[in-house]
């Protein structure tokens, strides 16, 4: 999320949920580029689909959060759902293929992160967001998926697994 | 001020793990249009029209920015629109209707972006480029005082209306 102060988010918070829309339009802005870091790696080619569909449910439900701490926490919370649920309904679901990562030598492999997300499921690729670009500890990843710390870290391992593999092949 | 919490993803200078963070992740890009569809989400009763225009983006945005020119003869109502103001992307103007009312409006306006309001008015216009054309969004009415709420009359036909304008204007 950009940086704004914690202040300055629940005033924009507070005035967008009394129905001043430039409130919500700044929220906004603060919003977008937070859920499309966490959207892109996970949905991939759904990745504005899903950023949409995940701002979509927080502009619809902003009235409910009664808290403006909480913001960032649903927020993450929402487009992780959104971005697992798009990519999965795309049909992204393959299993990591680890023979079909570019060779040695490649000049793809060092720079494409991508190429090899591609290799994951949405639910690996949630895992490693969490984890890896939020910063998240295992729990609250686990809190956050609805699954057990140790799914959490059977899936965190594969997926760092493939990366190594690929880095390193 | 609070000083910025460095170890809070986004923060200026967060540093995130190491593993795999070397740039290169992708990133899902929230286009203008996709912008305007979800604030629409929050204001009860508004109505998104969009619309394929088979132009530029470059010469549709040209008529839609111009707010005291083309913007009048697209968006209903909103001919006699005078810019009071601006600073950045920031924007007032003073819109008066065909029946004497007058509306302070405020609000932004940038590439592909422009959302005003007033106490009792509301504008989203949004574009984005879509192979060779543009894609075109509108929104809006007349608000519920002070609400991020429009009264459900004539939402629907003044969208068409000014997407009608705007392909005829090209």
């Amino acid at each position: 999320m950009p940086y704004v102060s914690d202040d300055e988010t629940a005033r924009l918070v507070r005035a967008a949920q009394r129905g001043d829309t430039l409130a919500m339009a700044g929220l906004l802005d603060e919003l977008a580029p937070y859920v499309a870091r966490i959207c892109g790696p996970i949905a991939l080619d759904q990745g504005p689909d899903a950023a949409q569909e995940a701002l979509v449910a927080v502009f619809r439900s902003l009235r409910s959060l009664r808290e403006p701490a909480a913001l960032r926490g649903w927020v993450r919370a929402i487009a992780v759902r959104e971005a697992v649920r798009l990519a999965g309904r795309a049909g992204r679901t393959l299993p990591a293929d680890l023979s079909t990562l570019p060779a040695r030598g490649d000049p793809q492999l060092g720079a494409d992160i991508r190429d090899v997300l591609d290799r994951l499921s949405p639910e690996h690729r949630a895992v490693l967001v969490l984890r890896d670009v939020e910063g998240l500890d295992e729990r609250a990843a686990a809190d956050l998926l609805g699954i057990r710390v140790g799914t959490v870290k059977s899936r965190l391992h594969r997926a760092r697994d493939t990366f190594r593999k690929a880095w390193s092949s | 001020m609070t000083e910025p919490d460095r170890t809070e993803p986004g923060a200026p200078g967060h540093v995130a793990r190491p593993f795999g963070t070397a740039g290169g992740w992708p990133v899902a890009d929230l286009d203008p249009v996709r912008r305007l569809r979800v604030l629409a989400v929050g204001v009860r009763g508004a109505h998104v029209t969009e619309g394929f225009v088979p132009a530029p983006y470059d010469r549709v945005w040209a008529l839609l920015d111009d707010l005291e020119g083309d913007f009048g003869r697209i968006v209903p109502d909103m001919r006699r629109l005078r810019v009071v103001r601006r600073d950045g992307p920031r924007v007032e103007a003073l819109a008066r209707s065909r029946y004497g009312m007058r509306a302070g409006l405020r609000g932004e306006q940038r590439p592909g972006w422009c959302w005003l309001q007033s106490r009792f008015l509301l504008i989203g216009v949004a574009a984005s480029p879509e192979g060779t054309g543009t894609r075109v969004a509108f929104t809006g009415g007349v608000r519920v005082p002070g609400r991020a709420a429009l009264v459900p009359l004539g939402v629907r036909r003044e969208g068409e209306r000014s997407l009608r304008r705007l392909t005829g204007l090209l």
